[in-house]
Order: C-alpha cells, then structure tokens, then sequence
C-alpha cells in the first residue's frame, strides 16, 4: 500500500514536471521589433518555432513571452510586407532580451514602380491609371483601343485618321505590340479622311500598357509611343457571345478545357445600310465593307505559371468610292480599294526554376493592299515576320535581370501601273532588323528604382549598327507621390512609302526626356509630367523632289500634360481629365524650313464622364474633347503651314442599358452638338486662272455617328454579361 | 497490477491532455476569433493561429481560422491595396490548409470566400473574373458537402450582390439563403474546433429577401 502510494505520488509528480515543467525552466523571451529606421512594428508574429510559444508585439513594438521549452530554440518574427527574421537561442530558463530589426519587402504593388512616360491599364493588382474595362467603355471611342487611348494625356487628336499621334510624332511612330510580338498595320483600312479602327477588339486583352516615351529597351522600331498589349489568359467557363449592330453582327464562342481554352469569333460589318440612312459626305460607290475572323488558343503549361498563347486573325475589307477634284467638282477619280490581312501570333512562357524564367514568340504578318485608280491597279503588300526569345533573372528580390534577342524580317513590294511607259513599275525592299536587348532593373528599397539598360540593332538594308541607351529612375518618398525620369534613344526604319523609293534611307532617331510626378490612390490619380523629344535623321525630300530622299530631316518636341481621375467623388461616378500642351517643330519630308506639322496642335483637352444609374441599370458615359486649331499649308500664302484651322470640339455619349443580367443594350453618338469639325484643306495642284489654289475642307464624312448594339451572353453562370467587353 | 493500470491511465491522460492542449489553444483563440473588432485584435489572433498551424503540421484548422482572420481584416480594410495584401496571406493559408486535408468543404468555401472579397476591392473591373472563381468555389464546397451551411451561405451572399450591382432579381439568391439557414440549424459539428461561424450573416440576408 505504501509502495504504492509513494508510486502514485512520484507518478504525479512526474505528470506534473511534465505537465507544469514549464513553471520550473521558465525561459523569459523579450524585446522589440522596429523596422529598418528605427519604428515600432506593432502585431509583429513572435514565435517560438515548432512551440505554441509566442506573442505579438505590442503597440511600441515590444514583446514578451515565457517558454518552458530548453535547448537551442529558433525564434521567428514576422509581419506583412517584411521579410521573415529568426534568431537561434538558448533556452535555459535565464531571460533573454532582443532588438529585431525588420527589412521591408519589395513589393510589387504599393512599392515604387518606373512611371515616367507609361499609362498602365490592366486588372493586375498594382494601381494603374486605367482598367481595361476603361478602354472599352469610353464615350466617343466605341470601343475602339486607339480612341480610347486618344483621351490621355499625350495625345493629339487627329479626327480624320483616327489614329495615335504622340508627343509631336506621327501615326507611324507608335508600334504596337501583342504577347510582346510586333504588329504592322495595327489600323483597319479606311477611306482618305476618315477616321479608321485599331484591328483588334479591346475585349482580347486583359492588360494595355501605353507608353509616350521612355519605354523598355525591350521595345524597338518605335520612335515616340509603344502600345504594348497583353492577351487574356486561359478563360474560365463556356460561353457565346452574340451582337446585332446597326452596322452588322459578331458571334464567339468559348469552349474551355481542362487546361486550355479556344476561342472563336466571327465579325462582320457593312455600313452600307446606314450610310443609306445617314447621308454622308462622300461620294461612296460602295461602302465600306468588312469580313473578320479571329482565333485564340490558350493552354496552362504545368502549374508554376507556364503557358502557350496564339492567336489568329484574318480580315478582308473593300470600299470604293468617287473622288472629285477640287477645281471643277464633275471631274472624278474611282478608286476602288481592297485590303486582306492577316496575322498570327504565338507566345510562349515558362519558369524555369525559381530565379529564371523564359518567354519566346513568333507572329506573322500579311498586309496586302490592291487598289484600282480609275481602273489602273496598285498594288502594296507586305510580309513580315517577328521571333523573339527572352530570358529574365530574379538575381535577388532588388535585382532583376532581363535579357533577350530578335529579329524583325519585313518584305515589301508595290506596283503601280504607269500610263506613260505602259509598264508596271515595281519597288521593293527586303529588310532584316536583328535586335538584342539587356536590360536591370533595381530596387534600391521600396523608395528607389533604376532600370537601366540598352537596345543593340543591326539592319541589313543600310547596314547601320546602333547601341541605344535606356534609362528610368523612380523615387517615392512617402507613401502614395512619387517622382520619376525617364531618358532613352530610339530609332525606326523609314516608313514603306520611302523605304522603297531609295533602300540605303537611314532609320529615323528620336531622344526623349521625361520627368513625372504622380500620386495614385486606389481612387484618384493626379499625374503631371513634362518632356523634351529631339529628332534626328528624318527622311527629307532633296529640293523638294519625292524622289530624291536622303536623312537631312530634324525636328523637336516639348511640352507639359496634366491628367486627374477621380472614382470617389461622385458616388457611382468616374470620371478623368487629361490636359497635354505640346510645342513642337520639324523640318522634314518637303518642308521648306523647321515648321509645326499639320497634324500638331498645341492644346488638346479631354474630359471623360461615366456614370452607373442603379435604378434605370444603366450606365451612361459622356467624353468632350478639344483640339486646339491645327495648323495648315495654303499654296495662296508664301509661309508654310501657317494657316490655323478652326479648333475641334466633340461631345459624344454613350449608354449601356443592362434589363437583364445576359443582355445589353448600347446606343453611342458622336459629336451630339453638331460641330462641324475642319481637320485641314485640300488644295489644287495647279492655280486658276486668277493664279488662286483652289480649296476644299476636310470635314467629317457625317456630322454624326450613330450605334446601336444588342450584345447577348449565353452561359451557364447568369452573372456573366458582355459589359467589360463593349 | 492495480500501479501498472494506474500508471497506463495516467499516461493516457497525459498524452490526451498533450492533444487536448491543442484543442484548448484553438478553442480559446477561435473564440478571440469569433470576437475580434479591431486590426489589432485581429492581428494577434492571427499570429497565435499561425503559430500553431507551424506547430501542429498536420492540422488544417488553424489555417483555416488564420485566413478567416485575414478575411475578415479584409473586409474591415477600405484601402485596396492593403485588403489584397490580407486576401494574398488567407489564400495561401487556405492552399497551405487543403494540402493537409484536400477536400475539406470548409476550405474550398473559404477560398470562394476570399475570392468573393476580392471582387469587392473594384467590381466593375474584377467582377468576371472573381465571382466566377467564387462561384465554382462555393458550388464546389457544396458539393464536398451538401450540409455545409457556410457554403450555402457565401454562395448566397454572392449571389445577392450580383443581383443588386445588375439590378435584377434577387430570388435565387433568396432561396440559397433560406436553404443555408435551415442547414444551420441541422448542422451538427464533427468536432469542437469546427467552424461555426454564419448563422447570423445569413439571417442578415434571409432579412433584406423578406423586407
């Protein structure tokens, strides 16, 4: 009995060593977390790691625990966005007092980021200036990337092309890229002075990144803008899409496999019958016209990431139209035009391992242009071929590295028949850019970012071979404004229609500096930025002969934009003002002396309005622009290009009815006050009999453009409507 | 032989009192849990959860209560840069938790859980692709385990708030709702650290259908 009782007692005394040990070697923990200057870090994790033991630090960063485990303990201390500390220690029942310090981590998403020059627009997590649902929905633009585009700062409105011009440059200086694949001819065809459309709906892309200058030195052939598009990933559930549109229809569909998608969509558009309604103001024969095709194929490549896009798309357009001469109006010109496109595109990406990764890709273009000039055929057609392959390093999470090779092939041919030597006269060029690229970009804290880096280029054609530097710098001093710069050289081979005409043209250079202050909230953006572009090696006409083409040509740009955005003000409301001032001078192609291009004006103006009315379920958008008067080239006066246009002003407006989840309904109208808008003049080639160049205006084809869209979805989830497509 | 049962009993009970030890900590720690208000309060509970789940290895409870944390965190946060930052931490303790116990319906509600909060930070934007997500997570939870109340109950939510930003009728989602509710009330627990939490966020919603 007695044994046993002595047994029971040395068996709860064991429990309770075992049990309450703890109290016996208690080992006191304590100490502080701060942060690299010295801050308090409160509701810092304190673990004893493998223990429960731990706590978390206290308002001024301070904390204690006990513990009764004893050897060798790993202490562990972390907290959002800082990078995990431990700290081995003995444990043996005597106090221990610690000072950690915690390092920030870099962080991708409120960290600095190279700002200079760039609009990002995406549904990444980072703060960007725009949503892609932003493009699409933009009064004014219907849906059109290049129109939406043309409301940001840096722009200038070109109403009778419809395309981007930036900073001072022309439509051929911004190139557009796909997967990080160039795109030739990024417009639809379209008739002399009327506005044509980006060939690529705005819907295909889940992020739009627009640079007016400073842009990677991943990025060539692109002097002022690079308008780099990325494709949506693999898509998540089965669905069709249907639209009825007072100037056609559209039918996709999307079938999703296990890991992968396809996508299909047919697109078909005939302005004739509206033309028929709305009369115009050119004298169309028949009336611009439009079968497109497209095709994206999206495939998951293991589970790090890895995937595998292409993308196809084919258009085939024809219009034909009278042109009348300006002196006498009865003599006209039948130009009957034709245009097939087509264009294909494959990206790859795979991680490699933790620290590398590579992406590839190969896209193809065919443009081919068959026009008929009273009869007499043209003929442009080019085939051009892109492969890139990059690689990029996260040297360390300051550092990282980006490195990649490419080669551009373009091959060129026009015809035309010439009635004086019955002939067919042919140019051509065949021309091959190979590129490498290597680029660091370098986190100095989550206050300071560089990237730097440089672009190397050989062309065959004029076997010119160039080193570009590219530099940005970002500092963000406290927590949301931030200041960057940007400098960087870039060049672009001659445009086609000069090219071909003398093959030994040099490739046209520009230089930009850029300075940016932006402060971003998750719903207000404020951005001011100011830049100077110096041009060089312009193509210039040797006194005045087309003919005669050589690199004389220069010209600068400067200038300051403003954009402000706010989503909070206005309950339901969004809305963004840009303000560009541009200055600028070139003496190029067949201009006299340095003069202001016709397509440059100095104050462009944009206020875009959207608003979501719950009770009627519709969202409304209004965009006003003004252009300021541009300035063009009248025969009648000695000085060149010093006439002004009158300034362009547009209101347009756009409504999105949603009566039922799977259906909108859409009418959009431009220019609603009825303005009629003058682009330039026109002038005879030769002076009447009074020695007077007679003039026409360039006008708008109608006062109005009006669309009307019925956009049905049919899948399985009912929340699911076509709204961030239009 | 009365020392040696003794002695076994007693070991029994130490090492059930060991395991109890977790069953404690987390039972005290949902209910800090359950009755958090502040960053703070949530903050620490979430430590204390992640200090046991590094622990523990095998159990998914308390990643489970850890990204409920951060959800809720998420919620209360109107900056929507930092309500990611919180959404990235629940989902990697969701994904940290169905790696120990893969088709556990409480985590795969959680995960819509999070993703439904993710559309929350801009709707216009992420609406599409979030509530899909969401959608198939709480259809999935459902189908794991059809007496899941949560899951019913999230799904409900989701679909209610569709509804609303569209305008459109909120029946089905009223439905959804009435089931979960019923679910709450014949759920039985498969254990005292199950999650409870709910019932009342589902009377929230059952109450805007009936007014």
């Amino acid at each position: 009995m007695i044994a046993e009782q002595v047994l029971m007692k040395a068996i709860f005394t064991i429990l309770l060593i075992t049990l309450y040990g703890a109290a016996v070697a208690q080992t006191k923990i304590s100490g502080v977390v701060t942060d690299e200057k010295g801050e308090a870090i409160p509701g810092a994790n304190v673990s004893l790691k493998d223990t429960y033991d731990g706590t978390s630090s206290r308002e001024d960063g301070s904390f204690s625990f006990s513990t009764g485990e004893l050897g060798t303990g790993i202490l562990e201390i972390s907290f959002i966005s800082y990078k995990t500390v431990q700290h081995t220690l003995e444990l043996k029942g005597e106090p221990v007092q610690l000072s950690i310090t915690l390092k920030e981590e870099i962080n991708q998403l409120d960290g600095v980021v190279i700002s200079a020059g760039s609009f990002t627009a995406g549904e990444e997590k980072r703060r960007t200036i725009l949503k892609a649902v932003d493009i699409a929905m933009t009064a004014g633009a219907t849906a059109d990337i290049a129109g939406a585009l043309n409301t940001l700062p840096g722009t200038q409105k070109v109403g009778e092309t419809g395309r981007l011009f930036v900073r001072g440059g022309d439509d051929s200086e911004t190139r557009t890229f796909i997967d990080g694949m160039a795109v030739m001819n990024s417009y639809n065809a379209s008739a002399p002075n009327t506005p044509s459309r980006t060939r690529f709906p705005a819907f295909m892309f889940k992020g739009t990144s627009f640079s007016t200058g400073g842009y990677s030195a991943e990025y060539g052939q692109a002097i002022s803008s690079a308008l780099v598009l990325n494709s949506k990933d693999k898509a998540e559930m089965n669905q069709t899409d249907i639209g009825i549109l007072s100037v056609g229809g559209e039918l996709a569909h999307t079938q999703v496999f296990d890991k992968s998608s396809l996508t299909g969509k047919i697109t078909y558009t005939n302005v004739r019958p509206y033309f028929n309604l709305i009369n115009q103001r050119v004298d169309w024969i028949t009336p611009y016209a439009s079968v497109e095709g497209s095709a994206a194929y999206r495939q998951q490549l293991g589970n790090q990431g890895g995937s595998l896009k292409a993308y196809g798309n084919f258009s085939h357009s024809d219009f034909s139209l009278y042109a009348h001469d300006i002196t006498v109006p009865e003599n006209k010109q039948m130009q009957e035009v034709n245009n097939n496109y087509r264009y294909g595109n494959a990206a790859y990406q795979q991680p490699l391992n933790t620290k590398w990764s590579m992406r590839g890709g190969l896209s193809y273009t065919y443009n081919d242009y068959a026009v008929k000039i009273d009869g007499k055929p043209m003929r442009e057609n080019e085939n051009d071929v892109h492969a890139k392959i990059v690689f990029e390093n996260s040297v360390s999470d300051h550092v990282e590295l980006r490195f990649g090779s490419e080669t551009i092939n373009r091959n060129y041919y026009a015809s035309r028949f010439d009635e004086q030597t019955i002939q067919t006269q042919h140019q051509d060029f065949n021309e091959t850019i190979a590129g490498s690229f290597v680029e660091a970009e370098v986190f100095a804290s989550n206050h300071f970012v560089t990237r730097v880096g440089a672009r190397s280029e050989y062309n065959t054609l004029n076997h010119d071979f160039s080193v570009d530097p590219r530099l940005s710098v970002a500092y963000k001093p406290g927590s949301l404004g931030q200041f960057s710069f940007a400098y960087g050289r870039f060049r672009q081979s001659a445009q086609n229609q000069y090219l071909r005409v003398n093959n030994d043209l040099r490739e046209e250079k520009a230089e930009h500096f850029i300075l940016n202050y932006q402060i971003i909230t998750s719903n207000r953006t404020f951005r001011v930025e100011t830049y100077y572009k110096n041009y060089d090696n312009l193509v210039k006409f040797e006194n005045g002969n087309s003919m005669l083409l050589n690199n004389n040509g220069n010209g600068f740009a400067k200038g300051v934009e403003l954009f402000w955005r706010d989503s909070k003000t206005i309950k339901n409301a969004d809305y963004w003002v840009s303000y560009s001032y541009l200055d600028t001078k070139r003496n190029y192609l067949n201009y006299p002396y340095a003069a202001i291009p016709s397509y440059a004006s100095a104050h462009n103006f944009s206020i875009v309005y959207k608003h979501f009315i719950t009770a009627i379920k519709s969202q409304v958008g209004v965009t006003y622009s003004y252009s300021s008067p541009r300035p063009y080239y009248n025969p009648n006066h000695s000085e060149f290009n010093s006439d002004r246009t009158p300034s362009y002003q547009d209101l347009s407006a756009n409504v999105a009815y949603l009566p039922k989840n799977w259906l909108i309904l859409y009418v959009s109208c431009t220019n609603l006050l009825g303005r009629d808008n003058v682009f330039g003049y026109e002038y005879s080639k030769t002076p009447d009999a009074n020695d007077v160049y007679a003039s026409r205006p360039i006008v708008q084809p109608a006062k109005h453009f009006l669309l009307i869209g019925m956009f049905i979805t049919i899948s399985k989830n009912k929340s699911v409507n076509q709204l961030p497509n239009l | 032989m009365k020392t040696i049962v003794t002695f076994i009993f007693v070991l029994v009970v130490t090492v059930s009192f060991a395991q109890d030890k977790f069953t404690a900590t987390m039972l005290k720690n949902i209910e800090a849990v359950y009755s958090a208000k502040t960053t703070e309060e949530y903050q620490q509970v979430i430590n204390s959860f992640d200090r046991i789940a590094s622990a523990e290895k095998t159990k998914w409870e308390p990643y489970y209560y850890s990204a409920f944390g951060n959800v809720m965190l998420a919620t209360q946060e109107t900056d929507g840069t930092k309500k990611d930052a919180y959404l990235d931490l629940a989902l990697t303790a969701v994904e940290k938790g169905e790696a120990l116990a893969a088709g556990e319906s409480e985590l795969v509600a959680m995960e819509g859980f999070v993703h439904m909060i993710r559309v929350t930070v801009d709707p216009a934007t992420r609406g599409q692709k979030y509530s899909g997500q969401a959608m198939r997570a709480f259809g999935k939870a459902v189908k794991l385990n059809p007496e899941n109340p949560r899951a019913l109950s999230l799904m409900a939510q989701m679909q209610y708030g569709t509804a609303q930003f569209f305008g459109s009728e909120t029946t089905e989602a009223c439905t959804t709702a009435t089931t979960a509710l019923a679910k709450f009330e014949t759920y039985k627990s498969v254990s005292v650290i199950a999650p409870q939490w709910g019932k009342s966020m589902t009377e929230g919603v059952v109450a805007r259908c009936n007014k």
